[in-house]
């Protein structure tokens, strides 16, 4: 599974990122992805139209778990959490995404 | 103890979970939300803040609906895997059920094993012969052609099959198949088999390849290139042992020397003859254009495109031209085709079905007793269902649970089931007459284990959806207050009704078939079959190949004259005699008769079975001879030819006359010289065939005054029949052969049988079908009324409340096992009248196994009914006895 993952770059990249953010806490939509954009300074700017799809199929696939739940505002909201298995992947989406990064910047920034 | 988390799962999902639907919208819409408030936090106005947050979040609806679909997919999946999780749940508990009561389990297991063991064994036999195909590609596109006459089917003659050959367009291939006993030899011991001389086309017609060697080609069907030999795998094994190197040894047929060129695999058995190999048939131009003496089988392909119906059109139109060009033979005959199934499987095929139906009549009948059985639990268990239902658990829920129970039970029984079968096929290969086709090939196989299981499922929804439905309707209310010890019992007693009543009136059936088989048994064995059986055995004799053909005949009248002698010589014998045919035995061929004065024609001819006797073979076979007189010692060759004719015959050709004195033409001659033969007396019918075989006209004649063809129509081949003067046929067996190989050590003999042993083969399958149903009959009948006895003395039980009351109030014993009895017999007589009606319906099915009784006999109605009506009585006597047991006062304290 997580070669034919992997191919697709860029639904992994935003899931590892999400996975990384649910790390911190139990988080609805909205939260993840402003604490996305505050942490990058707005240098990832994430589409809502690729976010919610992204939480519900990691949702199916049993990465993350939702709850209705209070929001700080006093609002009903869906919290996300981490699963074991979704800490599992975020392990393995980490260390693949540092694989990665190395072999781009090998070629991009040669040592010296 | 009802499990908490079970009332949990019911609860949390409908109540607590919106919609993916709603959930969807809800949180699209929190998140535009939240950012109309940052952005109205960083100063916009409330309008633009929104617009802005609905133009940076894109396409809402598509995003809504890529979502929907995602929750909903992910929602399918949880439901499934619920549901399996909960199955596992109740199949856990239903083994913990199913072991905290054990005598109900067991009772229950043993009941529904006893029925799905005897429905999977008849199934497998089912499966063997009817419904397992045939070994061979395309075998539907298989058929058997015969001459068809206004009395029946018969064999072909080579010329039609010749002619069939080479004018029909239908067939691929039209094969020829000629069996005959012929004796065979390695250089050592003798032995006598069943060979094919055949045409070189029924190898490719049939698909088959041999697993050694080759076949023969259509070159080799020519005469003097024929000497070689295909064996058959059980010859290969029985006479070489396997060998791999069996190819070029020589085998000996009737003193000609074969070369075996291949052995064909074990399921090659074309014609289901069991043959022991194929040789060429090699036919000379003139027996190619002989178009008497009807002894080939044939077989044919149909082309593909053609049907049976074109191909039958085809052929009905060659038998007219044939009939036309051949009328002294082929005069007012014409040709049937049959499917390979029809021909070999035939009405083998509705006798195991009616079977199979009897079977599951059984299985029905365990059935309602499980379902009883369960109807009582169900009640002892009311107050722990209440529970469930009253912390949630919905009615579906509940039923869904207990079916699956009943499932579990029913896999359970399904393997105790299995092994039932597994020893019941044993005993049912053992007890089958070997004539039924195909039935040694029955196993348990995937199909059948396939069937079994379905069978325990579907039984399971027979007897455990009712008593779910009840035991999940009860009221909870009063379940609870009191264990649900009377509140619906009405209720379940008429459930219980109509348990007994479905029960009886299967069982009635059952037991109208088995008695209807009983009477047909009763009517065979008074039969008289024509001639006294007592002390009295035959034997078959095959002289080899004549060493001279022009004194063959005489060469083999001389050589029995011979046997006959030494045989009535021998110490210990009665009586002896030579025929070409005994009753019940092999040989017999049958001959159109044409008495004097009839224009000499097929249509005028009646087929009558041809016996050639040894002088005083009637009063030795003590077959009376109503008028005129026997063959004897004053019938010789070269005298006036003479002939005796059995009633059948003399009433068939000379209705209401004298037949005596009168001439036929029969066997041989021409027009102008029919070689009259003169009726000199009249035996009394003989059943031939057996009991079960309609009698058919014979006639008798000299052994000396055989036409000369005789001797091959009859393969050399004679039977010696000898009466023991002890009346003990077994002792006179070794003399008989003895004698025979005193004469000359090297003729075989074979089929060696007490006449006795011969009529009680001839009835085999009638016995076997008999034993089958009337076992089913009896079994039925004990599961009915063990119901019966459960249904009675639960009720029993049930009411010693109302009993007690009763007799406080003064009732006596008697009185109140009247009540009993009578409210226990109602159910049953109403079954009974169902089930006769049930029966007189169903026992149609049985007229072809039926003799000497209709199918619906009212004797034998009355008679199961009567004894159907005394069992129940007994199994309602029985238990309603502890009535007596009830002592008022401590019954209304408790």
């Amino acid at each position: 599974m997580p070669s034919t993952e992997s191919k697709d770059r860029l639904h992994g990249t935003l899931d590892a990122l999400v996975l990384k953010t649910l790390s911190w806490g139990p988080r609805h939509g909205y939260a993840v992805a402003r604490w996305l954009e505050e942490t990058t300074g707005n240098a990832i700017q994430v589409e809502e139209g690729s976010l919610y799809p992204a939480l519900y199929r990691m949702e199916r696939k049993g990465w993350i778990e939702a709850e209705w739940g209070m929001s700080e505002l006093g609002r009903k909201a869906k919290f996300y959490k981490l699963t074991a298995r979704g800490r599992k992947q975020l392990q393995s989406e980490t260390s693949e995404w540092a694989a990665f990064a190395r072999a781009v910047s090998s070629v991009l920034s040669p040592s010296g | 103890m009802p499990r908490l988390g079970f009332g949990r799962r019911q609860l949390s999902s409908p109540i607590w979970r919106a919609s993916v639907e709603d959930e969807v919208d809800a949180e699209l819409a929190f998140h535009v939300e939240m950012r109309v408030r940052e952005y109205m936090a960083h100063g916009m106005d409330e309008a633009t803040a929104r617009a802005t947050a609905v133009a940076r979040f894109g396409d809402i609806r598509k995003v809504n609906a890529e979502c929907r679909t995602i929750g909903n997919q992910r929602e399918r999946t949880m439901e499934r895997s619920e549901y399996l999780r909960e199955l596992v749940l109740d199949i856990r508990f239903g083994f913990r059920q199913l072991l905290k009561a054990p005598a109900f389990t067991a009772i229950a297991v043993l009941t529904l094993a006893l029925g799905v063991g005897a429905t999977t064994a008849i199934f497998s036999a089912v499966e063997a012969v009817v419904l397992r195909p045939f070994p061979y590609p395309a075998a539907d596109r298989l058929v058997f052609a015969f001459t068809h006459y206004t009395f029946g089917d018969g064999g072909v003659s080579i010329g039609d099959w010749n002619d069939w050959r080479r004018r029909s367009k239908s067939f691929s291939q039209l094969g020829a198949f000629q069996f005959r006993g012929v004796t065979v030899s390695t250089g050592e011991t003798p032995d006598r088999v069943t060979a094919a001389f055949a045409s070189a086309d029924i190898f490719p017609m049939y698909g088959l390849t041999p697993q050694i060697g080759r076949v023969f080609t259509a070159e080799e069907n020519q005469p003097g290139r024929d000497a070689v030999i295909v064996l058959s795998d059980g010859l290969w094994r029985r006479m070489f042992a396997g060998a791999r190197d069996v190819l070029g040894r020589t085998l000996t047929v009737a003193g000609r020397p074969y070369t075996i060129i291949g052995v064909m695999p074990r399921e090659f058995d074309p014609t289901d003859s069991h043959e022991d190999f194929w040789a060429p048939s090699a036919y000379s131009p003139g027996q190619l254009a002989f178009h008497d003496e009807h002894f080939l089988t044939i077989v044919g392909r149909l082309k593909p495109g053609v049907t049976m119906t074109s191909a039958q059109r085809e052929m009905d139109e060659i038998a007219r031209q044939l009939s036309t060009e051949f009328p002294q033979t082929n005069k007012g005959s014409g040709v049937r085709l049959r499917s390979l199934t029809q021909a070999i499987i035939g009405d083998y095929r509705l006798r195991l079905f009616v079977v199979l139906g009897a079977v599951l009549c059984v299985l029905l009948i365990a059935c309602g007793n499980v379902a009883n059985l369960l109807l009582a639990r169900g009640a002892a268990r009311a107050k722990e269902l209440a529970v469930r239902a009253a912390i949630g658990a919905g009615r579906g829920r509940i039923i869904r649970q207990l079916l699956t129970e009943s499932v579990v039970l029913a896999l359970i029984s399904a393997l105790v089931g299995l092994a039932l079968a597994w020893a019941a096929i044993h005993v049912l290969i053992g007890a089958a007459p070997p004539t039924i086709p195909r039935l040694a090939a029955t196993r348990l196989d995937w199909p059948v284990v396939a069937f079994a299981l379905a069978v325990a499922v579907a039984s399971a929804i027979v007897f455990g959806l009712v008593p779910a439905i009840r035991a999940s309707s009860g009221d909870l209310q009063s379940a609870l207050r009191e264990g649900g010890r009377s509140a619906i019992a009405s209720a379940r007693d008429r459930v219980r009704s109509i348990l007994v009543i479905a029960e009886v009136s299967v069982a009635l059936t059952l037991l109208a078939g088995a008695g209807l088989l009983i009477r047909s048994a009763f009517y065979l064995s008074r039969v008289d079959p024509g001639f006294d059986v007592k002390g009295l055995i035959s034997a078959r004799v095959a002289l080899g190949p004549p060493s001279d053909t022009a004194t063959a005949a005489s060469d083999a009248e001389q050589a029995f004259a011979r046997i006959l002698n030494e045989v009535k010589g021998r110490p210990g014998i009665a009586g002896a005699a030579i025929t070409s045919a005994a009753p019940l035995g092999a040989g017999s061929g049958s001959n159109g008769l044409v008495p004097e004065g009839k224009e000499p024609s097929p249509t005028n001819a009646i087929d009558s079975r041809l016996r050639m006797v040894s002088p005083g073979y009637l009063r030795m076979m003590r077959i009376p001879v109503v008028r005129g007189r026997d063959i004897d010692e004053r019938d010789v060759r070269g005298g006036l030819r003479v002939m005796v004719v059995s009633e059948a015959l003399a009433k068939a050709a000379w209705p209401n006359q004298d037949p005596i004195g009168k001439r036929v033409a029969c066997c041989e001659g021409a027009p102008d010289d029919p070689r009259w033969k003169t009726v000199v007396g009249v035996a009394a019918d003989v059943h031939t065939g057996g009991p079960t075989q309609d009698i058919r006209p014979e006639f008798y004649i000299p052994i000396v005054q055989a036409p000369a063809d005789a001797w091959r129509w009859v393969n050399r081949t004679m039977t010696v029949v000898a009466r023991a003067a002890s009346g003990d046929a077994s002792s006179i067996a070794p003399t008989v052969r003895a004698s025979v190989k005193s004469i000359d050590p090297s003729l075989p003999v074979y089929g060696v049988a007490s006449m006795t042993e011969r009529l009680d083969q001839s009835m085999a399958e009638a016995r076997f079908h008999l034993e089958l149903l009337v076992s089913l009959g009896a079994v039925g009948l004990l599961l009915a009324a063990a119901g019966i006895y459960s249904v009675i003395a639960y009720f029993v039980t049930l009411r010693r409340h109302e009993i007690g009351v009763r007799m406080a109030l003064g009732a006596s014993v008697a009185d109140i096992m009247r009540l009993m009895t009578w409210q226990g017999l109602r159910p049953v007589i109403g079954g009974a009248v169902l089930g006769a009606l049930a029966a007189v319906w169903a026992t149609r099915l049985l007229r072809g196994s039926l003799y000497g009784v209709t199918s619906s006999d009212p004797a034998t109605f009355a008679a199961v009914t009567i004894v159907l009506l005394l069992v129940s009585l007994l199994a309602i006597v029985i238990p309603a006895r502890r009535v007596s047991a009830v002592d008022p006062t401590t019954a209304l304290h408790g």
